[in-house]
């Protein structure tokens, strides 16, 4: 096991980290694990556990940040076919870490969470879209099932209940795509990982092999076991009067302590960056950041007071005096956003078109093909990328990046990997568009120079 | 007489009993016969399609999308390089040239002359905090400096114990022809414009 960078004994999910073990049933039973799926299984309905949830103020933590308690609710409540619970663990997000963190360190909290949850939405079955790269959480999980059957906690009777509970894994092999709810579901079904056409109708509806079926993301359903035990009312405590709870966030790039670390919602990011990650390096200063993963708009580096509120966050005088990126999501403006907490952090040394470049490397790459605008135009910003870096660009070529972006975003494509790319170009070009000239107009780097003379 | 062994295609029929439909079985069947094989050959993803009952063009269509199967061959030895934005801003392309430089192939997805590796850059592995880092033979590997590469390499070439070679020798035995593989793109494009 390699060593811990996080956060150890933190308030919500990280409480028993750091314990030797926790991995193993008996030491995450000893501090008290299992109790609460006991006590759901056997003392509550299920709609207790779906209106606690509600209570809770949980949200979806793989980015999307719906109400858990309203996804479980649209759930039939009788089904003349099998119904599902899906926990998304295809985490591909570039700098979001924190659902291997949680599944490699503590598998019995995501599995008594599964527990909870499918007998929540009346489910017997759950199945685990895991990536596939994924080996150690793959195998600790593996291991923590058959831990469980063998104390029955699976099976005919789990936690001596009438509800049988089966828990199977799913291996995926390699398409960041699979993180999208549709697409997920066609690869679970063998196929080849395309997003669904438009909603309705929803997985509640028409989901895993037709049948009704609710997708959570790792993180959300590791969360579950600690608002059934503790009561909705403690998880509430924690954020702020509409955000609730703590969340997970990845700290990658440009740091000293990089790692993944819980905390609670609506604190600033700087206390995130430049107080549990040590800031960057000494001497550097943090030109650009990313708070969501890659695919939220980048943030320019004097902008770390903006809030962990994952609306708060979208607000766009947050940008205080900077031009506002010309992104949207379903056609409204926003300044950035939460996503999935993957904080990624880049630092003066660096170039502001090269990394968009990677990124744009990144969604070419991962585009699934479906439609057009992703397809076509994350390759065609790639290549006006490589003119620019290469010194062969000119003005033309900034104003195809911006036909580019446009033509990816305003909900053209049916998933929201088409939208990303097209933040990525906007966001960069908006907060760094004197590097882009100084590329496509002079063949210059200024941060190449001034990295070359520190 | 097909190139998957009975046993690999009785694990394979024995699949789709797992899922409610039969088509989620093929992911995991090919798991099984690129296990056995090294990589997937036209006839090994028909022999995959022929024990689900599936039609061999609907396998390949499977196979071709994801990054993780490979119907060229590669490597015994896949160094999966994460070059994405984390690790990039920690040192990653170099990295990546030099764990090319010192097995000794100018292209990704080449194989070494030994057959023993080749390499990748691939996209966000998932564990940002170790970055730079890579996968090696279904295990992550972290904070990777060029002499953590080397030692990685060096141990999955180090030649048999003196005694081991004298007794193969003896034997008759020689060391298989290295595979032969042709150079291709940098990037693998599922989606070309």
């Amino acid at each position: 096991m390699p060593e811990l960078r996080g956060t150890t004994r933190g308030p919500v999910l990280t409480r028993w980290f750091g314990t030797e073990n926790l991995h193993r049933i008996d030491v995450y039973e000893r501090l008290g694990g299992y109790a609460a799926a006991r006590k759901a299984l056997t003392t509550m309905t299920h709609d207790q556990i779906v209106q606690e949830i509600k209570d809770s103020g949980l949200r979806g933590r793989g980015g999307a940040d719906f109400s858990t308690g309203v996804k479980w609710s649209l759930m039939p409540k009788e089904s003349p076919v099998p119904m599902y619970l899906v926990v998304n663990a295809d985490e591909s997000e570039p700098g979001s870490a924190k659902d291997r963190y949680l599944m490699e360190n503590s598998p019995h909290m995501l599995l008594e969470g599964i527990c909870i949850a499918a007998y929540a939405i009346r489910s017997h079955q759950a199945w685990i879209y895991i990536r596939g790269e994924y080996d150690l959480p793959f195998a600790r999980l593996t291991e923590a099932i058959s831990e469980m059957r063998a104390k029955g906690y699976v099976g005919d009777r789990p936690f001596d209940s009438d509800w049988p509970l089966d828990i199977r894994i799913f291996r995926g092999h390699g398409a960041y795509i699979c993180g999208e709810e549709g697409a997920l579901l066609e690869s679970l079904e063998g196929k080849r990982a395309q997003p669904r056409a438009w909603k309705p109708p929803y997985p509640a509806q028409k989901g895993a092999w037709g049948r009704p079926t609710t997708v959570n993301n790792v993180e959300t359903i590791s969360t579950v076991p600690f608002i059934v035990g503790e009561g909705a009312a403690a998880y509430a405590k924690f954020g702020t009067e509409k955000a609730k709870g703590t969340r997970m966030f990845t700290v990658s790039g440009n740091v000293q302590r990089p790692g993944n670390y819980e905390m609670e919602i609506g604190k600033p990011y700087r206390e995130l960056i430049e107080g549990m990650a040590g800031g960057p390096p000494p001497g550097r200063k943090i030109k650009a950041w990313w708070p969501g993963g890659s695919s939220s708009p980048v943030m320019p580096g004097d902008l770390l007071d903006v809030t962990t509120d994952l609306d708060g966050v979208k607000d766009l005088a947050n940008l205080k005096g900077h031009p506002v990126p010309p992104v949207n999501a379903g056609g409204r403006a926003f300044a950035t956003m939460g996503g999935s907490g993957g904080v990624i952090v880049m630092d003066d040394r660096f170039c502001a078109v090269e990394a968009a470049h990677r990124l744009l490397q990144f969604y070419a790459h991962e585009s699934c093909g479906k439609c057009t605008p992703c397809r076509v135009g994350g390759n065609w910003a790639v290549r006006t990328y490589e003119r620019i870096l290469s010194g062969e660009g000119g003005a033309q070529d900034i104003a195809i990046l911006e036909q580019v972006y446009a033509a990816l975003q305003s909900g053209r494509c049916l998933c929201g990997l088409g939208d990303a790319a097209g933040w990525v170009i906007a966001s960069s070009l908006t907060h760094f568009r004197s590097e882009y000239e100084e590329h496509a107009l002079r063949n210059e780097c200024s941060a190449k120079q001034a990295a070359a003379h520190a | 007489m097909g190139v998957l062994s009975a046993h690999v295609i009785g694990e394979i029929r024995a699949l789709p009993a797992q899922f409610p439909e039969v088509r989620s079985a093929v992911m995991p069947a090919l798991d099984l016969a690129q296990e056995e094989l090294g990589y997937l050959t036209p006839e090994a993803m028909s022999e995959v399609a022929e024990a689900l009952n599936l039609d061999p063009g609907y396998v390949e269509g499977v196979a071709t999308f994801y990054t993780l199967f490979h119907t060229e061959p590669i490597g015994k030895h896949r160094l999966y390089l994460c070059t994405n934005i984390s690790c990039k801003l920690r040192g990653a392309d170099a990295l990546l040239e030099h764990a090319m430089q010192t097995v000794g192939v100018r292209d990704q997805g080449q194989v070494s002359s030994d057959g023993l590796f080749s390499v990748e850059a691939v996209e966000c592995l998932g564990a940002c905090e170790y970055a730079p880092m890579m996968r090696l033979d279904h295990a992550y590997h972290y904070d990777l400096t060029p002499e953590k590469i080397d030692s990685l390499i060096a141990e999955r070439k180090r030649p048999l114990p003196a005694a081991a070679q004298a007794a193969k020798a003896a034997a008759g035995e020689d060391q298989p022809p290295p595979r032969v593989a042709k150079p291709r793109a940098a990037r693998k494009k599922k989606a070309d414009a």
